[in-house]
């Protein structure tokens, strides 16, 4: 269906307008004046911030330069975490620009994974996106993949080329013809009220009796307080890729369609906008 | 090709119980707790304390938890100096003794990786699960030829253990084989 391939573009290509600003008290020889970027919703923060970085370092003196990490609003940013997840989830209801603030020492480590190189999110990447199919297909579809293909997969998002991803991703996306989905559905839950990160587990995509299961009834599995309460206003927002598809949605189309290039469903719980 | 040992969950809880028993008798300091536990209790007793040569006290956590997309055991850790300051990767890595290198070097899933503690959500590093199969399965397929019990915990951990400088007592073993 060409619509549901429009999707997949519109996915893909999904921007966020950010406001770049040095940390205060970072040490400079000149004013640093902010940075604009247009940033990937899919993919990764020290992937794609190599200008700001830049942009930054040309206004102070090698000494003071400590490896890069970003902020908002007092917020350490997990660069492991997709960026349009973490707009979802920490900014979606503030006006853009998106404002993030960037430091050059400091490194929280207690709260921030380390990315010396972008082989690490390289290796992060295909972690992810590995384990998806562990889920998926128990591993059988990228273990016969070769080296190559797996390498097309990181390239295809590093350069941001939709169709060379795409030639390769489809086939993490296939299912036996005698099954109606995956084995499980690789997803994660995400809500900045509870001190655990997410919220993973084993779910199918379909019910003993055939029927595809819905987002509805992974929530209610799952994350019941995310839908709380059934009649009524509802408290929170169930955002993927910045929209709330509907609770009716079939959680296989939504796997297919609407995973992040990680092949995980990033699900983001927020409380309802006040305004 | 022999078909893979899975490790179901609750299996997983049953193992690590008769694991915790037997650390209980020895006095060396594993707890089990839940998520919710593990984000409200300050983490004191899973440490390990080493002394190197340099006598710099290092201080070791380690976490054991399960991972259901693989179906196995995962182990997480992290060091840290008595001042606080962390170990890096770096430093995590000077620490893994020569014959274990070569073979973790070889593959990226093979490998030490920082990661985020899916219930603390904090830096760690983990021995990446995914070949765990790989080596667990011809130690329970072995141990079921010889008719002698198994705690798939105990056997698992002696197994990576000792590459990232845990070390368990024999007693394990034998409290594992003793059990029904």
């Amino acid at each position: 269906m060409t619509d549901d391939k429009d999707v997949l573009r519109d996915v893909w290509f999904g921007r966020i307008p950010t406001c770049f600003t040095l940390y205060q008290d970072e040490i400079t020889e000149r004013e640093a004046e902010p940075y604009y970027l247009l940033l990937p919703r899919v993919s990764y923060l020290t992937l794609v911030t190599d200008k700001v970085k830049k942009h930054f370092q040309k206004v102070m003196r090698q000494e003071d330069i400590s490896e890069i990490w970003f902020e908002h609003e007092g917020t350490p940013l997990k660069w492991h975490y997709p960026i349009g997840l973490l707009f979802d989830l920490l900014a979606s209801s503030s006006a853009l620009p998106w404002n993030i603030t960037v430091h050059f020492k400091g490194f929280p480590e207690k709260d921030l994974l380390h990315c010396p190189s972008k082989d690490t999110i390289e290796a992060h990447f295909m972690s992810c996106v590995k384990e998806a199919d562990a889920l998926k297909h128990k591993s059988q579809v990228i273990n016969e993949m070769q080296k190559k293909d797996h390498k097309q997969l990181w390239m295809g998002l590093h350069n941001d080329r939709f169709d060379q991803f795409w030639a390769i991703n489809r086939k993490l996306m296939e299912y036996p013809a005698e099954e109606s989905g995956f084995r499980y559905i690789p997803f994660r839950i995400y809500q900045t009220t509870t001190e655990r990160p997410f919220i993973q587990k084993l779910f199918r995509p379909v019910a003993t009796d055939g029927q595809l299961h819905t987002l509805g009834d992974l929530l209610k599995e799952v994350c019941p307080s995310a839908i709380a309460p059934e009649d009524g206003e509802r408290k929170n927002q169930v955002m993927i890729h910045g929209i709330e598809p509907m609770l009716e949605t079939p959680l296989q189309w939504l796997s297919e369609h609407l995973s992040y290039p990680d092949n995980f469903l990033h699900i983001s719980i927020i409380p309802q906008p006040t305004d | 090709m022999e078909e893979d040992e899975f490790l179901g969950e609750k299996t997983f809880q049953h193992y690590c119980a008769e694991f915790i028993k037997h650390s209980q008798q020895i006095g060396d300091g594993w707890e089990w707790r839940t998520s919710k536990e593990a984000l409200e209790l300050p983490l004191d007793d899973s440490e390990v304390t080493e002394a190197t040569a340099a006598t710099e006290v290092i201080k070791y956590e380690y976490h054991v938890l399960y991972s259901c997309s693989y179906q196995v055991p995962v182990l997480y850790f992290r060091a840290s100096f008595l001042d606080g300051r962390p170990f890096s990767l770096k430093d995590i890595w000077e620490g893994v003794h020569e014959c274990y290198k070569t073979r973790l070097q070889q593959g990226p899933w093979d490998t030490i990786t920082q990661q985020e503690h899916p219930i603390l959500g904090q830096p760690f590093f983990v021995l990446h699960p995914c070949k765990t199969n790989e080596f667990m399965t011809p130690v329970l397929k072995n141990s079921r030829k010889i008719n002698r019990n198994v705690n798939y915990i105990t056997s698992w951990l002696s197994i990576v253990g000792p590459v990232v400088g845990l070390n368990l007592p024999l007693s394990y073993a034998r409290a594992a084989s003793q059990n029904e």
